[in-house]
This record gives C-alpha cells, structure tokens and sequence, in this order.
C-alpha cells in the first residue's frame, strides 16, 4: 500500500507548525475513469497530540493528489509527537507519528 | 534492529491510544453525507451550516490569481476569529464542497490545503464564529497548458 505520510513538525515561539504529505492517489470521479481505477479519495484526516485533537478535516475528492497540508497549533512541547491519521473511501486508514523539533 | 522494534511497538501503541479520540471526532462524511453531493455553494453552506448567509468580513483567503495547473493549487485560510468550524467551498467543479475542517481547543486557524479546480472558479471559504457565519472568496484563473492568459 501507500507509503508512510511525511510529517515535519517545529515548535517556535509556542505555536507548532506542521507539515504533512499524505501519499495518495486521490481519485476523483473523472481521474478514476481515465485511469480505469475505482474512484478512490481520503475523506477525513486527524491529528493528535499526547492524545489531543489538534486537527481533523473532512475532505472530497477535490484536493490534490499526495496531499500536502500546513497547520498550526499551540500547547505542545519539544519532542511530543504527531500522530497523523487518515481514512480513505475505501476504508483503508493509515497513522503516521513525527515528532516536534 | 533494535531500533527498528522500537519503532514498530511505538506505533502500535499510538494506533491503540488514537482509537478514543478518533470516537469522539467528527466526520462531516457520515454526519452530513449531503455537503458533499451539493452542486452549488449556497446550497452546501446551507447543508452544513443552515443558512448561507455570511458576513464577508475577518477571514483570509490566499490563493494564486493564475494557476497553471489546476490539480494543484494552494489555497490558505487565516482567521483571528474564534470559529469552530471552517470549511473550503468552489464553483469550478461539479460538487462544491472541498474541505470541511473542525477547529480543536488548541488549534490555531492557519490552513493550507492543496486542491484542484477543474476550470477557473471562485474558491471561498467560510467559518462560523459565535453563530455567525464569516467568509471570503478569491477568483482563481486556471489556464489550461500552461501558456498564461
């Protein structure tokens, strides 16, 4: 299956900046009939923190393939990691961790 | 190879600790399938958010004004709003609806998303704050090969 999700994290000034590419395909209903493949997309990715919900996005067929996402956060230390999850159409999920330099 | 068990028993371990947090999430997927079959943007601001009235004030929208290429575009939303719900709209592509993000306690509303647009559309973005709905749009021109125009 895909590979892991690439996760950069840095704290700076108490806010922590997170980088992420999720390695998908990300079939839309026309990409999916082009390349004779079954319409395949991530619907819905989270992030956690010490087991605190720090992102979570409910996604459509309409973001780009290998996904790449930026968000920011506070309340997290140095060395905690980021657990980055996600769940696709067809109900594969894959996690990922990174820590926070 | 030591390091190597470490890793794997690690994540594992997360993948036990995540299954709570991931209960007490929403997936707008399963709670409002209707936001994503939605072909105009008033009609899913409605599906999502019950109304598609909004203040067009407080929120940022960065996108390019040209893009190459439609598969890829960057699109960022900030806020200084204390909203709970953002989400990403656009009126290029046969269903409106983009991204639907749920604001945690810590989380700091700074999103950047990449997304496709199948032809030159408007991208806007809403966030709802305090019962009150925000938002802000951007045109983005896509030109199909490249060519500028």
């Amino acid at each position: 299956m895909a590979k892991k999700t690439r996760i950069k994290a840095k704290l700076k000034k108490g806010i922590i900046t997170v980088k992420a590419m999720a390695k998908h395909a990300m079939l839309g209903h026309r990409e999916a009939k082009k390349a004779k493949k079954d319409v395949n997309f991530i619907t819905y990715m989270t992030a956690t923190v010490n087991d605190k919900l720090v992102y979570e996005v409910s996604t459509s067929q309409f973001l780009s393939k290998n996904q790449y996402i930026k968000f920011k956060f506070k309340c997290a230390e140095k060395g905690d990691k980021v657990i980055i999850s996600w769940l696709d159409l067809k109900g594969t999920t894959q996690t990922s961790a990174g820590k926070i330099k | 190879m030591n390091r190597r068990i470490f890793l794997t028993l690690g994540m594992s371990a997360f993948a036990v600790s995540l299954m709570p947090v991931n209960l007490k999430a929403m997936n707008f997927r399963e709670s409002k399938p209707k936001v994503w079959t939605a072909t105009k943007v008033d009609q899913a601001m409605i599906e999502l958010f019950g109304t598609s009235t909004a203040i067009e004030s407080n929120m940022k929208i960065k996108a390019p004004d040209i893009a190459e290429n439609g598969a890829v575009i960057p699109v960022t939303v900030s806020t200084k709003l204390n909203a709970t719900k953002v989400a990403i709209f656009q009126d290029a592509n046969p269903e409106s609806t983009v991204a639907v993000f749920t604001v945690p306690k810590d989380g700091i509303i700074d999103y950047s998303v990449r997304i496709k647009l199948g032809q030159t559309g408007t991208v806007t973005v809403v966030a709802l704050a305090d019962g009150k709905l925000y938002k802000a749009s951007k045109l983005v021109k896509v030109t199909i090969g490249g060519c500028g125009g």
